[in-house]
C-alpha cells in the first residue's frame, strides 16, 4: 500500500507540488461513474468532511423534478446525479451548508435540513405537505 | 512550419537581437510580454519574427510584467515552451511570480537586461534587478557580451527543461553596454540551433485531459518545507546538467563555458572579481598591469545560481588580494558578491585580502583607468601583506571619497 | 584599435550609421563594436554614437573614448556640442556644414590647427534621399578621408546592409555615399 502523503519525505513528493486527480490516466472521464474512477490519495474525493455537519440535507424523490439546481449550486460536489436524474447526497463530502435546500424550487422542497442524528426514514416521514399560496 | 532565417557566418548584433534570435531558434511557443527599456527589443524582435513567419508560436500582449510572468507560468503549466524578457522596475513587478514559477518547477526562460532600480528613475545598466531576484530559486546565467547572451539563451532552454532539472532560467546581460552594443556574433544556423535545444517535453501538463492535474496548490506547515527542500536540492544538483550542456555546446561550436570564468589566473597574485561587461574591460586592465610585471587576473561567475562554491574556492587558490566588485547599491551592508566570495574563502581556510568595490550604479562609466586603480590598490596590499584600504569603497563617484570599515 | 565618435541628433541615423559601418567592417573579418549614449533621448536631442574596430576581439566596454575620428552629422552641433572632448593630437574631424573649411574654422575657432574635413551631408541627403538623414553620406566621406575601403567595395557592402529596404531607397543611399565621397574636402 502506498504511503500516506503525510508520511512522504521531501525526496518523495512530486516536484512543483503538482497534484494529480487520478492514480492513472482516465479516458473520457465524464463517462466514467464516480465510484469507478481511480482517485489519487491526494484528491479531495478521498478526504471526508462529513463530520463537519450539524444538520444534514435529506433528499425526497417524491417531489424532485430533476432540475439539477442542487447539483449546480453545491460547493462541494456532494450531489450525486446520473443522466440528469437526481440520486441523492454524498454524505462523505457534504458539509451541511444548506445551499441545496435554499435553491430547490419544488413545493414542498425535495431537499430539507434535518438534525444530523435523525434517521433518513424518520426524516422522510416528517416531510411537510404542499404549502398553499397565500391569497 | 516556420521559415528558415538567412544568417551570415558573422552577424553584427547587439545583445537584444542576439537574445531574440535565440528565442526564435528555440521556437518558443508562448511569449507573454510587457515592454520596458532596455529589454524591449528582445520581445519586439520576437514578435516581428512571429509576424514574418520565422517562428511558430503565440505572442501575448499583457498589461504588466506581473501578468507577463503569470502568462508564462500558465503557458508552461499547460505544456508549452515559454519565455519573456524584462528589466529593472518590470523585473521588480515580476518578482512575486518568479517565486511561483520556480516553486511550480516550470522551465521558463527569462532574458534579463540588467538596469538600475528607481528611485531616482534611471534606464541605464547596473545589477540591482539581478540581485533582487537572486533568491527566487531560478538558475541564473551571466553573459558579458552579445555572443554569450545568444549562446546562454539557447543553453538556458536545454538546462531548465532537462527532466532532472525542471527549473526556470534567467540569462543576464548588461543594459546598453551589452543590450545596445552591436558586436560580432557567430550564430548557429536555424536547424542546428533548433536541434541543439531539442523538442519541448511537457511534464504534468494541464492540457492532458485524461490525467487532470492541479498546479499552484496550497501547502501549509505540513508539506511546504519538504517542497522547498526538494526545490533547493534540485537547484543545487542542476550543476550536473549545466556542465553537460556546456560540454555539448562546446562540441557543437567550440565555444567554451564553465561555472567560473577565469582570465590569466594560473599565476595571478591579484584579481578582480566582477559580473557583466566589466569582466571583459577588466581583462584589458589586467593586461596593462602585466605589461608592468604585475600578475593580475580576472574571475567571474558564469553561473550565479546555483552558486559554484567549490569552483570559486579553486579559482582563488593562490591569490593574495581580491577586489570583489558589486554593481548594486548594497543597502546597508557589503555587496552580496563580496559576502559570498568571502564565505567561500573562509570555508576553504584561505584568507586573501578581500576588498569590496561598489561601482557603475545607474550606468556610471567604469573605465579602464578605474580598473587599473583597483589593481594598484590590490598590488599595494599584496606586496605589504596587509590591507591598506577600507573594506568597502565607492569608485567613479563624485564628491568626497566614500568608504566604510 | 580604431575608434570613432559620432555627434548627431536623435533621429538623424547615427546609431544606424554606426551599426551599418560595423556590419561592413565585420564582413572583412575584423572585430567591431557599435553603441550609443541614450539619455531620455527624444528626437532632436543631441546624442553620441561610437564605433570601435580592431583585429582582435574587443573586450573594452568603457564608454570613455579617445577618438581617431569625430563625425559630426548635424551642422549645429559643431557649436553646441563638445565635439573636441577627449581628442588626441591626430584626431580627424569630418563635419557636416554648408560652409567652406576656412569659414567653419573662423566660426568655430577651437577647430583651428586640427585636421578638419567638411562635407554638406544635409544637402546631399536632401538632394538624393529626399530627407535629412545625413548618416550614409557621412560614411561615404569617412571612406574617402580614412581610405578604409574603396568606394565600389563600400557601396556593394552597404547594398547588403540595406537589402531590406526598397530598391529606390538603396539607390538613393548609393548616390548619397558617392557624392559625399567626391565632395568631402
Amino acid at each position: 500500500m502506498a504511503k500516506d502523503i503525510k508520511d512522504l519525505g521531501w525526496n518523495e513528493l512530486i516536484p512543483g507540488a503538482a497534484l494529480f486527480s487520478f492514480t492513472e490516466p482516465v479516458e473520457d472521464v465524464a463517462e466514467v461513474p464516480m465510484d469507478e474512477r481511480p482517485y489519487a490519495p491526494t484528491n479531495s474525493h478521498e478526504y471526508s468532511v462529513g463530520d463537519w455537519r450539524v444538520e444534514k440535507p435529506v433528499f425526497n424523490r417524491d417531489y424532485c423534478i430533476d432540475c439539477q439546481f442542487c447539483w449546480v449550486f453545491c460547493p462541494d460536489m456532494s450531489i450525486l446525479s446520473r443522466d440528469k436524474k437526481m440520486i441523492g447526497v454524498i454524505y462523505d463530502h457534504c458539509k451541511g451548508c444548506g445551499i441545496c435546500v435554499e435553491v430547490c424550487p419544488t413545493n414542498p422542497k425535495s431537499l430539507l435540513m434535518f438534525p444530523e442524528h435523525m434517521d433518513n426514514d424518520e426524516a422522510l416521514s416528517k416531510w411537510p405537505s404542499k404549502e398553499e399560496k397565500k391569497k | 512550419m516556420a521559415k528558415k532565417y538567412e544568417l551570415n557566418e558573422v552577424e553584427v548584433w547587439d545583445g537584444n537581437m542576439a537574445a531574440a534570435q535565440a528565442l526564435r531558434q528555440a521556437q518558443v511557443d508562448v511569449v507573454a510580454a510587457y515592454p520596458i527599456t532596455p529589454s524591449t527589443p528582445i520581445v519586439q524582435n520576437y514578435s516581428q519574427f512571429l509576424a514574418d513567419g520565422y517562428v511558430d508560436g503565440d505572442f501575448i500582449m499583457v498589461e504588466s510584467e506581473h501578468s507577463a510572468m503569470s502568462g508564462c507560468v500558465a503557458a508552461s503549466a499547460a505544456g508549452a515552451r515559454a519565455a519573456t524578457a524584462t528589466s529593472s522596475q518590470g523585473f521588480a513587478l515580476m518578482v512575486e511570480v518568479l517565486y511561483q514559477a520556480s516553486g511550480m518547477r516550470l522551465p521558463i526562460v527569462l532574458t534579463v537586461v540588467n538596469r538600475a532600480l528607481a528611485a531616482p528613475l534611471n534606464v541605464n545598466g547596473d545589477h540591482s534587478d539581478m540581485y533582487l531576484g537572486r533568491d527566487a530559486g531560478w538558475i541564473n546565467l551571466c553573459s558579458y557580451n552579445p555572443q554569450e547572451a545568444y549562446d546562454l539563451t539557447l543553453m538556458a532552454f536545454k538546462i531548465g527543461e532537462d527532466l532532472d532539472v525542471r527549473l526556470p532560467v534567467m540569462v543576464h546581460q548588461d543594459g546598453f553596454l551589452c543590450s545596445h552594443t552591436a558586436q560580432n556574433v557567430r550564430p548557429l544556423q536555424d536547424e542546428v540551433a533548433t536541434e541543439f535545444v531539442g523538442e519541448y517535453k511537457p511534464v504534468n501538463s494541464m492540457l492532458d485531459v485524461s490525467n487532470p492535474v492541479t498546479h499552484g496548490v496550497q501547502t501549509e506547515e505540513d508539506w511546504h518545507f519538504e517542497h522547498k527542500a526538494r526545490q533547493h536540492n534540485d537547484l543545487m544538483n542542476s550543476k550536473k546538467v549545466i556542465k553537460r550542456v556546456f560540454e555539448e555546446f562546446k562540441d557543437l561550436t567550440g565555444r567554451e563555458y564553465d561555472f567560473v570564468y577565469k582570465y590569466k589566473m594560473d599565476d595571478a597574485d591579484i584579481a578582480i572579481f566582477a559580473l557583466g561587461t566589466t569582466v571583459e574591460s577588466a581583462q584589458v586592465a589586467a593586461d596593462k598591469m602585466r605589461e608592468e610585471g604585475i600578475k593580475a587576473g580576472v574571475v567571474s561567475l558564469r553561473v550565479l545560481r546555483p552558486f559554484p562554491f567549490e569552483e570559486v574556492q579553486d579559482a582563488f587558490s593562490n591569490i593574495k588580494a581580491v577586489a570583489v566588485m558589486d554593481r548594486s547599491a548594497p543597502g546597508g551592508t557589503f555587496g552580496a558578491l563580496f559576502n559570498e566570495i568571502s564565505a567561500a574563502m573562509l570555508a576553504a581556510g584561505k584568507s586573501p585580502i578581500i576588498l569590496n568595490y561598489i561601482y557603475g550604479l545607474g550606468g556610471r562609466d567604469t573605465t579602464i583607468e578605474h580598473l587599473v586603480d583597483i589593481y594598484r590598490q590590490l598590488d599595494e596590499c599584496a606586496k605589504a601583506g596587509e590591507r591598506k584600504y577600507p573594506l568597502q569603497q565607492f569608485i567613479g563617484l563624485r564628491g568626497p571619497k566614500l568608504s566604510f570599515y | 584599435m580604431l575608434e570613432i565618435r559620432w555627434h548627431s541628433r536623435a533621429g538623424q541615423g547615427a546609431v544606424t550609421g554606426a551599426k551599418g559601418l560595423a556590419d561592413v567592417v565585420a564582413n572583412t573579418g575584423k572585430f567591431v563594436q557599435a553603441f550609443a549614449f541614450y539619455g531620455s533621448a527624444k528626437r532632436g536631442a543631441a546624442m553620441t554614437a561610437y564605433n570601435r574596430v580592431d583585429d582582435k576581439p574587443i573586450l573594452n566596454h568603457e564608454k570613455f573614448m579617445r577618438p581617431d575620428y569625430v563625425l559630426v552629422i548635424d551642422p549645429g552641433l559643431t557649436y553646441t556640442a563638445d565635439i573636441t572632448a577627449n581628442e588626441k593630437e591626430d584626431t580627424k574631424y569630418i563635419i557636416t556644414t554648408h560652409l567652406s573649411k576656412e569659414e567653419l574654422i573662423n566660426a568655430q575657432p577651437k577647430l583651428k590647427g586640427k585636421e578638419v574635413y567638411v562635407v554638406d551631408c544635409m544637402q546631399i541627403s536632401l538632394d538624393t534621399i529626399g530627407r535629412a538623414i545625413p548618416n550614409t553620406p557621412m560614411l561615404g566621406a569617412l571612406m574617402k578621408v580614412s581610405g578604409m575601403f574603396d568606394l565600389d567595395y563600400f557601396q556593394n557592402a552597404m547594398k547588403k546592409v540595406l537589402s531590406k529596404f526598397p530598391q529606390k531607397i538603396i539607390d538613393a543611399n548609393m548616390a548619397a555615399i558617392e557624392r559625399a565621397y567626391n565632395e568631402v574636402k
